[in-house]
């Protein structure tokens, strides 16, 4: 599958970390997000939100809030369109403001529109709510009882989704095999935290509404924004400023677009509404808690033979992007072994609790720990290497996994070999010092989905590159949203290597429903190749044009036109020359604008089972991650101090981008893993909703990295590309948990793993010693 | 996360200062680094009507030392001059030490000393090691100045013994020879995490025999806790391994934790042992001369 070296270096701007394009005014402060923006006679909205977990309306009043002077409007459900949202069709369970009821402390119940956001947080205080407390459902285990409140009549017994999968003849396997282990694993409600809060800024004028905000997706906004107020698609504008990331939480509309929105058409004036962080983590639609029991076959030789999943998914108060998680959770797992047999049952059941929805590596994080630490236990039970036991199951390219996804690039067992050497693995696997340990886990990702979240035939990416009139710089269009990752850098370097340009020749229009070609936006770790292929298909365009043009003028035939970094030469005689703008601005006086065009579509993909399409992809990224942990055996402190991460991504644009991408998503999976969850009271209240007591990981916590690459090329991306953003979460938890457990010998099934757990671990290991020798 | 409104008084003297805080009683509130207040009135918690900023009070700021007294910190020294500063480092660097455990670089350039220990929080990192080495407050209100042992500053949550019209204008370390001392914070992340538990200990050797120790608990009590009677088992005793181990069992069941967020109230307890087991001998090494 690898491309031949000589032809990697023939690319004279991908394949180069160039700088990020926002960089400097990032750095210098200078960068807008949507909080940062003034208009004239903008009013600030605000939210008033639940105090109660489950709780019917009995009566709103808001006269009060509306005397207040400085207030321009007070809405709630009465004022705004009960048309439901969410963002599965199936399972539109939303609306602007609660109608009847309340299922989570934080839910949205009116709002107000001030002259400043002094006089609207007073405002918020003068609207009387009348509830009625009703008892909350908390225990995702309990929810589905049926003694339990419903939330949502059209899910009885709190069942938002209820998915059974099966694949081979997962009960012979588990029969025939050697050695069979049933473990159950669960995860935390861990949260996004991005630095910049949800926010929108609304303008409703001439009968059209215009929205910027903080989003990874303005096409699915302006769908659903549209649908809700019944405007046609055309009418509904919306654009984004600089984000400060997104993490999965802003590819659905918060609310705060929604609000805006209405409170823009009811006061006629531009309405700015900006989460506080309180609400940006009740909002939350993170990481769903899952609650997973594997049950693994293997031969004596630790060949995966065959798995039945099991999930309990705690959903929160809504459906959110949680039907598509919930099948993430069981689809992703059979991805980077080999098995023939799989069986996955799952229930995503609501509770009164923040809703839960897409986070990075969607689903798929939580059920990759529980896989990879079976899979070191069932190592340790067969006597096994835990690299060994990978190797021997590690997905090889051009396969098929049971649940149909096709791989066409797999460089896993590469990957794997070379984090064995980078990290030391064979001198330090059990031969550290005491309390010492290093520990292996895995994971892999789709390059973006395979299928839209709502039916539709549009394609996935549009790119239109525009060269200016004199030929000096091409403005590539694409509706692509860089959130920070540094989508815009990376598309703009694909165009000029397409077009035989310079980086620094490309200018930006991004991420804007009017002005730039459709493309679903910053989710499923999509752009580089999606995207990447509509803006490399428009590079091309132009290039082909560029040469009819110059082959004429140069009296040469155009196969043997070649540009690079803007000379257009005839290959073999390099005198004969000329240079891409005197080419392109003739263009434009002979022939007119000089556009190209591009799109992208994926091929049909996956099987004709029910939710076959989730997890479909064009292509797969792999990785190997090596953790080196030390802890404090008396205080059950763990520090991570090293981890290697070899990935298999496909060519690189852009290395610095991607070690980034790397470290972040590593750095994320981390605090997963040691840190993070949203914890609440016994009346569903959220205790820690700061960032003081929800701890993510500081400069001063991540331990060194090394990431690193290894060679290859995947044919259905443009230029070999692959994914990087999301895959690296997912192998951190399960390398973690591993090092932990070659450290002292404790293995800790529920995240996070607190220096608390690990204490009672170890204390329960102790008393577990003392009476085993008791009873000698 | 709105700061409500509020008169902003910039005195020049600490005599207006405790002139206006006298005179507006529980309306007023006192200004240095705003870390902790301002915190509680974004939250909604406080809502004080004046604001009496010390920023004018050049006197309250800076770290001497005067052979006879001791070393002496101004009470709007921030947290990041106690790290940095040679004379804490060279006398009491478990001061300094324990100044580098508080919050994130960017808090500690504008929190203080003077506001960590008369905001009071049973979490609070500076006033174990302080009380561990004897430290005084000096108070200055209307009717003149006071000295206070540390250890009776406090009262109870976010309660000391100032009076209203009172401000904490310095901290005093008396000199204390052959004595070794140490803080440690158990955190749950190396920044901005406020303790679990923090134990400083600090032991007046004379050759082999711990003939003072001082030993004082944080974040596992209402205040600042010494936890005397662990303090006895080593107390006039040559120092060995059992007395330290003994010492912290004590320690621990001294303790008195509650449960939360952070931590269970078991897990404090036997963080108690773990700290004070490491303080004590950390101290013992230090003092040893
Ligand atoms: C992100 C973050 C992390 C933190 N981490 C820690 C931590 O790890 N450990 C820790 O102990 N604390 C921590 N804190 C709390 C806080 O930073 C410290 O307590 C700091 O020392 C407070 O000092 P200040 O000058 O900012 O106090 P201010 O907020 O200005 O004042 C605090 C209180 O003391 C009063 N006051 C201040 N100075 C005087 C004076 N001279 N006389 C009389 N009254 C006075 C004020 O009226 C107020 O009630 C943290 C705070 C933040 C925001």
């Amino acid at each position: 599958m690898s491309e031949p070296a000589a032809k990697k270096e023939q690319y004279s701007v991908i394949g180069k970390s160039v700088p990020k394009v926002d960089a400097y005014d990032k750095a210098t402060g200078r960068a807008r997000y949507t909080g940062d923006l003034k208009v004239p006679n903008a009013l600030v909205g605000k939210i008033l939100r639940s105090p109660h977990a489950h709780a019917r309306i009995i009566s709103i009043d808001t006269s009060k809030a509306e005397q207040l002077p400085g207030v321009k409007a007070v809405i709630t459900a009465k004022d705004v369109p009960s048309v439901m949202y969410g963002i599965s069709p199936a399972r539109y369970d939303e609306n602007i403001f609660a109608v009847e009821k309340v299922l989570y402390v934080g839910d949205k119940v009116a709002a107000v529109a001030a002259v400043d956001e002094e006089t609207a947080v007073k405002a918020l205080n003068l609207i009387d709510v009348e509830y009625e407390v009703l008892p909350p459902v908390l225990d995702p285990f309990r929810a589905m009882d049926p003694d339990q409140p419903q939330l949502h009549e059209q899910y009885p017994r709190n069942i938002s989704v209820e998915i059974h999968q099966n694949f081979g003849d997962v009960d012979k396997a588990l029969a025939d095999a050697y050695h069979v282990r049933t473990d159950t694993f669960s995860g935390t409600r861990a949260a996004h935290v991005p630095m910049e809060p949800h926010a929108a800024l609304s303008k409703w004028e001439g009968g059209k509404l215009t929205i910027t905000c903080s989003t990874q997706s303005p096409h699915y906004f302006q769908y659903h924004i549209a649908r809700v107020f019944g405007l046609k698609m055309g009418d509904v504008r919306v654009l984004k400023s600089y984000v400060g990331g997104g993490f999965g939480g802003k590819l659905e509309p918060s609310g705060a677009e929604y609000v805006s929105a209405a409170l823009a058409m009811k006061t006629g004036r531009p309405v700015k509404l900006v989460f506080d962080r309180w609400e940006v983590f009740v909002h939350h639609r993170g990481r769903h808690p899952q609650h997973i029991t594997l049950t693994t076959g293997v031969t004596k030789e630790g060949k995966l033979l065959g798995c039945h999943a099991r999930f309990i998914i705690d959903g929160g108060a809504y459906t959110s992007l949680g039907i598509a998680s919930a099948y993430y959770a069981g689809a992703m797992l059979p991805l980077i072994y080999m098995f023939d047999h799989y069986r996955f049952d799952g229930f995503r059941v609501h509770t009164n609790l923040p809703s839960c929805g897409a986070q990075r590596g969607h689903g798929a994080p939580q059920p990759r720990f529980a896989f990879e630490s079976q899979l070191d236990m069932i190592a340790k039970d067969l006597g096994m290497d835990s690299i060994d036991i990978r190797l021997v199951n590690a997905r090889k390219p051009d396969t098929m996994t049971p649940n149909e996804f096709k791989v066409n690039s797999c460089a896993f067992t590469e990957a794997i070999q070379k984090a064995r050497r980078i990290s030391g693995w064979d001198e330090k696997k059990g031969k550290l010092a005491s309390g010492k340990g290093i520990g292996i886990g895995c994971g892999g990702f789709i390059s973006g989905n395979g299928y839209p979240i709502y039916r539709t035939r549009l394609p996935h990416a549009g790119a239109v590159i525009k060269v200016s009139e004199q030929g000096d710089i091409a403005t590539l269009y694409t509706g692509a949203v860089d959130i920070g990752q540094g989508s815009d850098t990376v598309l703009a370097q694909m165009a000029a290597e397409a077009m035989g340009i310079d980086f620094e020749d490309i200018k930006l229009v991004t991420a804007d429903t009017e002005t730039t070609p459709h493309d679903f936006g910053a989710y499923a770790s999509r752009q580089t190749l999606m995207s990447g292929w509509a803006v490399k298909e428009a590079g091309e365009e132009v290039r082909r044009q560029v040469l009819e043009l110059a082959a004429e003028m140069l009296e040469a035939n155009v196969e043997d036109m070649n540009v690079d970094r803007r000379v257009i030469y005839v290959k073999g005689s390099p005198e004969k020359s000329i240079p891409f703008e005197r080419v392109a601005n003739e263009f434009f006086i002979t022939r007119g604008p000089l556009v190209g065009r591009g799109k992208y579509a994926p091929p049909k993909l996956g099987g004709s089972f029910k939710g076959a399409p989730v997890g479909t992809s064009p292509a797969y990224s792999f990785a190997a991650q090596i953790s080196q942990v030390e802890t404090d055996e008396e205080t059950g402190q763990v520090m991570v101090t090293d981890v290697w991460d070899v990935h298999d991504c496909g060519q690189v644009i852009n290395p610095t981008l991607l070690h980034a991408q790397v470290e972040g998503a590593l750095f994320m999976g981390m605090g997963e893993a040691m840190y993070e969850a949203m914890v609440f009271d016994a009346n569903g209240k959220p205790l820690n909703a700061n960032l003081g007591d929800y701890r993510i990981p500081t400069a001063l916590d991540v331990p060194q990295v090394v990431s690193d690459l290894v060679d290859s090329y995947e044919p259905a991306g443009p230029w070999g590309v692959k994914e990087v953003g999301e895959g690296a979460t997912l192998p951190t938890m399960g390398s973690y948990a591993n090092a932990i457990y070659d450290a002292i010998g404790i293995r800790i099934y529920d995240m996070p793993l607190t220096p608390e757990k690990v204490w009672r671990a170890i204390e329960q290991r102790k008393r577990q010693e003392r009476e085993a020798a008791e009873k000698k | 996360m709105i700061v409500p409104e509020f008169d902003y008084l910039t005195p020049q003297t600490l005599n207006e200062a405790c002139a206006l805080l006298g005179e507006y009683g529980s309306r007023a509130k006192v200004l240095a680094g705003g870390s902790d207040l301002v915190v509680k009135m974004k939250n909604g918690l406080l809502k004080p009507d004046y604001i009496v900023s010390l920023k004018n009070l050049q006197d309250l700021k800076g770290i001497r030392y005067e052979a006879g007294t001791g070393v002496i910190i101004g009470a709007r020294t921030t947290h990041n001059r106690v790290v940095e500063n040679e004379i804490l480092r060279e006398r009491f660097p478990s001061v300094s030490a324990a100044a580098g455990t508080m919050a994130a670089y960017q808090v500690r350039n504008i929190g203080t000393i003077g506001g960590n220990l008369v905001n009071a929080v049973p979490s609070a990192d500076m006033p174990p090691i302080l009380i561990a080495l004897s430290a005084k407050a000096r108070i200055v209100g209307l009717s003149g100045e006071r000295l206070v042992d540390l250890e009776e500053f406090f009262l109870g949550p976010g309660k000391t013994v100032l009076n209203q019209d009172e401000i904490l204008a310095e901290i005093i370390i008396p000199d204390q020879a052959t004595t070794g001392s140490s803080y440690i914070k158990f955190g749950l992340r190396r920044a901005g995490s406020l303790a679990v538990a923090g134990v400083a200990s600090s032991v007046m050797m004379d050759g082999e025999m711990a003939e003072d120790v001082r030993i004082v608990l944080g974040a596992v009590a209402p205040t600042p806790l010494r936890a005397r009677e662990a303090e006895a088992v080593l107390r006039g005793k040559k120092v060995s391994q059992e007395l330290i181990e003994q010492a912290g069992k004590i320690a621990a069941a001294e303790s008195k934790p509650i449960t939360d967020i952070r931590g269970s109230a078991e897990y404090r307890r036997h963080l108690v042992d773990v700290l004070t087991r490491r303080t004590l001998k950390t101290a013992i090494e230090k003092g040893h001369v």
